[in-house]
């Protein structure tokens, strides 16, 4: 507890910095950074604590709880501030990824000397705290100003390079967005708030909305939360604000920030909504595998590498989405105790998504401040040049694809895990199709996203250079290496003994209103699909014998083969005989062909083909292609909306058409109608 | 007071059927002096001492003499003189001023029924929406400025039947007021004029993106 306001007043002292005189502009960022980092230590370490004590791991001295057990409890003249296991889930998540990244800030925030660098140390610190303090906040009205400042704190920092044109574009489209989302919010605030004695959250929790009222209540929390955490058809805002932002702004807002929407989404639906109507949890399962499946095949096109990882980031947030929604479909057809394992799942998944997102924006600023360019297809061969970063991001990619010993695939297995229990447990034959229907969707998706992230490491580490860009690259400086290592060795540990994770994260859930029953979390990681009445087992995934496994069938490959000299064969690749030239690899946008056939009727590419010289049908061309994929929501949905607005505001024009004498007449028949209205 | 309304009347409607700035600007300036004989029949009615006093004289120095005489020289240095477009336009202002007297006395019959200052009530709403109506209907900058004043001169009248007499200090900042706005309006429309040589006010249409 004291540690969390701790935190808060180094945060505020940090926000400080923004304050200093210029000339002392390079030690106000390194404070403020560190100051961040400290705070973020200081409020990982106390929601890690708390979640440990609620295991069972025994209280540490010195540590003071609210009442009821609550992290924190304190209010102050109508603000709030509770924290239970649900929010210390995120705090945790927060925490960990604020300390990580403030670090890596350090060096990486350099490159902004004399460019405003003191206000993006300031507002890092500012928008650390506003996430921190609507994970806190207690009540409806202290929840809306924080998130009002998160919103706000992170539109300032996308539009810090707002010298180019697109960032400024970006930076409104994001702010547009989120107060649309914000909106949406405050009407699910308004709804449920006027039915209950006051706008505390304990009070909310025994809200008495009804009938019609409360599905659009839950419908504009979905919208809100959907929207702030990029789900598919609200997701235009994100891939074009990450590439924007700052590359660490861009880690923070994506590890962070979009899980912060999923705190508010599952405090909407475990405490003031609740998961009794089916259709819910339906839809928020089917938005969020469309998202995932979707995300991700956009993810594949991009040749902008923040680009990729943005729409990486929607498809990891329709996972999260998607198994919430399982989740809330087992609460709904009374299988309480297996919702913990989705759960569980959810929080697990946002927590790794949380380091690995991280990490792998972390090293694509890397290779933005190596070589001054996102475009993957300027990159290669950079692993020779910058070796630490290559195998940080190989890490990372792995992780995003799920691959075993990583920490991506403990939250995404748990999460297959109890879609096949939602098909197994409820037993009507439309959940079995359905969740056959969410295998393959989550199926494609992993394969997808092995594809993306294949195809973004090759294309940027290995093969051979693709421009001039990559001569100048050279390796991180220490502090953006120690923040990519750090994340890197999390996935693998965490990978590989996921247990403390697994049981943090499930400890969240048994306190608060949910009071589900805290499993054995042996049997949720360690056992396999067994007998479902027997509560000790759950799920099946055990990295450790995995690795095992792994282990062996190498060491037999390798006994096997040695000797043979079959697995070593030095040689130049052939190339019908010719040398092969750089210019003759797979290029990124050559590599997702195949998919962009396979794909073509969502995808819609557009390619133009313009001959610049064509002296014969087969040689002596010069060719310009051009190739673009373009969002089909916006072109579809946003752009439409977007020309009606435009229309009907035309309307307006009627009214004000620039004449002094008109506008006076409305005076006047206004005064008239009112003196009438008055006397009738 | 019956006369001075009757009077006031007769110059309010007058008002309405003059297009010609000089001409224009006398009924104005006739105007208010009526009003301020008001001020001195209120004023003395009520009390005596400077109180008494100050309200009308104020008003005969700046509403008869400084105000009119501002926009008569500004009347002199333009050159277009006439509302272009006439006849229709006195007819309908004539007789909207006709309506807004009814309505002035339908709406104090409603909301002040038995009160003594009946038709000097009537008279105040009549000039609001005359002067109302003439900025509207009206084109050239300096005849809207003339009832802006019509307007205000109104709201005055109103003020000073319904609160007896205002403090000192508001009526001194009524006063300010006016004088003030008159003197930006003679700027701007001196600059107007400059500009677009004309004071035609629709031109301002031009303006807008």
């Amino acid at each position: 507890m004291d540690f969390l306001f701790l935190a808060l007043v180094l945060y505020a002292m940090g926000a400080m910095t923004m304050l200093w005189p210029k000339r002392l502009e390079m030690a106000a960022h390194a404070i403020g950074m560190v100051l961040a980092a400290a705070a973020s230590a200081l409020t990982f370490l106390a929601s890690a604590t708390y979640l440990g004590t609620m295991c069972g791991w025994g209280v540490p001295a010195g540590m003071t709880l609210g009442r009821f057990g609550a992290l924190v409890d304190i209010g102050w003249s109508g603000y709030t501030l509770v924290a239970d296991g649900w929010s210390a889930a995120f705090l945790v998540i927060t925490g960990l990824a604020g300390t990580i990244i403030s670090l890596y800030g350090v060096d990486y925030g350099k490159a902004y000397r004399g460019t405003g660098i003191r206000a993006l140390s300031g507002l890092w610190n500012l928008f650390l705290a506003s996430m921190v303090l609507v994970l806190l906040a207690g009540d409806g009205f202290t929840f809306i100003l924080a998130w009002e400042v998160m919103a706000l704190v992170s539109f300032l920092l996308v539009n810090h390079e707002s010298k180019k044109k697109e960032t400024v574009h970006a930076a409104y489209q994001y702010m547009v967005m989120t107060h649309l989302g914000t909106a949406a919010i405050l009407i699910a605030f308004y709804l449920i708030g006027s039915h209950s004695p006051s706008l505390l959250f304990s009070e909310l929790a025994h809200n008495t909305l009804e009938g019609p009222l409360r599905h659009v209540a839950f419908a504009a929390a979905f919208i809100g939360f959907a929207l702030k955490s990029g789900l598919m058809p609200l997701h235009v805002w994100l891939p074009n604000a990450h590439p924007a932002a700052p590359s660490h702004v861009s880690a923070l807002m994506s590890g962070v920030m979009l899980k912060v929407a999923v705190y508010g989404f599952g405090r909407f639906v475990f405490y003031f909504l609740g998961m009794e109507v089916f259709a819910y949890g339906l839809i928020v399962m089917l938005v969020g595998l469309f998202s995932a499946f979707l995300g991700v095949l956009y993810a594949s096109m991009e040749k902008d590498m923040k680009r990729i990882l943005a729409y990486s980031s929607v498809e990891n947030m329709g996972i999260i989405f998607a198994t919430f929604g399982c989740g809330m479909l087992l609460v709904q057809t009374g299988h309480g105790t297996m919702a913990m394992v989705a759960f569980t799942a959810v929080l697990v998944h946002s927590l790794s998504h949380s380091i690995m997102k991280g990490l792998l924006f972390m090293s694509a600023g890397a290779v933005m401040h190596a070589t001054g360019s996102k475009n993957v297809e300027l990159m290669g061969a950079l692993a020779k040049k910058m070796p630490a970063t290559a195998l940080f991001t190989l890490i990372g990619a792995m992780s995003l694809s799920s691959l075993p010993f990583t920490t991506g695939l403990v939250g995404e297995w748990m999460a297959l895990q109890s879609f096949v229990t939602l098909g197994w447990q409820t037993g009507t034959q439309e959940l079995r199709l359905l969740v056959i229907a969410a295998f393959v969707l989550m199926g494609l998706t992993g394969a997808l996203a092995l594809g993306c992230f294949v195809r973004l490491f090759g294309v940027v580490f290995l093969g051979r250079r693709r421009s001039a860009l990559v001569l100048k690259a050279y390796e991180m400086p220490f502090f953006m290496l120690l923040g990519m290592g750090i994340e890197a060795l999390l996935i693998l540990v965490l990978g590989i003994f996921p247990m403390p994770m697994v049981q943090l994260m499930q400890a969240s859930l048994t306190g608060g209103i949910m009071a589900l029953p805290m499993v054995s979390t042996d049997a949720v990681v360690w056992n396999g699909i067994g007998d479902f009445a027997n509560a000790a087992s759950y799920s099946a995934y055990s990295p450790f014998m995995l690795m095992m496994l792994a282990l062996i069938v190498t060491a037999i490959l390798a006994f096997v083969l040695e000797g043979k000299g079959l697995y070593v064969q030095k040689d130049v690749t052939w190339n019908c005989g010719t040398v092969p030239t750089r210019r003759q690899q797979y290029t990124a946008t050559g590599f997702s062909k195949p998919l962009r056939r396979a794909f073509d009727y969502i995808l819609k590419p557009r390619k133009e083909r313009t001959f610049l010289k064509k002296e014969h049908a087969y040689f002596g061309r010069s060719v310009h292609y051009n190739l673009f994929i373009p969002d089909q929501f916006t072109e579809k949905l946003y752009v439409p909306v977007q020309h009606l607005m435009v229309r009907l505001s035309a309307l307006l024009h009627l009214l004000q058409q620039g004449s002094v004498r008109l506008y006076i007449g409305y005076t006047m028949i206004a005064m008239v109608a009112v003196l009438i209205w008055g006397v009738m | 007071m019956e006369y001075l309304v009757v009077l006031l009347i007769f110059v309010v409607f007058l008002q309405t059927r003059i297009m010609e700035l000089k001409r224009s600007i006398l009924c104005l300036a006739a105007q208010s002096g009526i009003i301020a004989g008001a001020c001195f029949a209120i004023g003395l009615g009520a009390g005596s001492g400077l109180h008494a006093w100050l309200p009308g004289l104020l008003t005969i120095f700046v509403k008869v003499l400084f105000i009119p005489g501002a926009i008569l020289r500004l009347a002199g240095k333009i050159t277009d003189e006439r509302e272009i477009v006439s006849d229709i336009n006195v007819n309908y202002s004539t007789m909207a001023a006709a309506a807004f007297l009814v309505f002035g006395y339908l709406l104090v019959d409603h909301l002040l029924p038995g009160t003594p200052g009946r038709s000097i009530i009537a008279a105040s709403i009549l000039m609001i929406m005359t002067g109302l109506a003439l900025m509207v209907m009206r084109k050239r900058a300096i005849l809207q400025m003339i009832g802006l004043i019509t307007l205000e001169n109104g709201i005055y009248l109103l003020g000073l039947l319904i609160t007896e007499g205002l403090p000192l200090v508001v009526e001194l900042g009524v006063f300010l007021d006016v004088l003030i706005a008159v003197v930006v309006l003679v700027i701007l429309t001196n600059r107007m004029s400059l500009s677009f040589m004309t004071t035609d006010t629709t031109v301002m249409k031009k303006l807008k993106g």
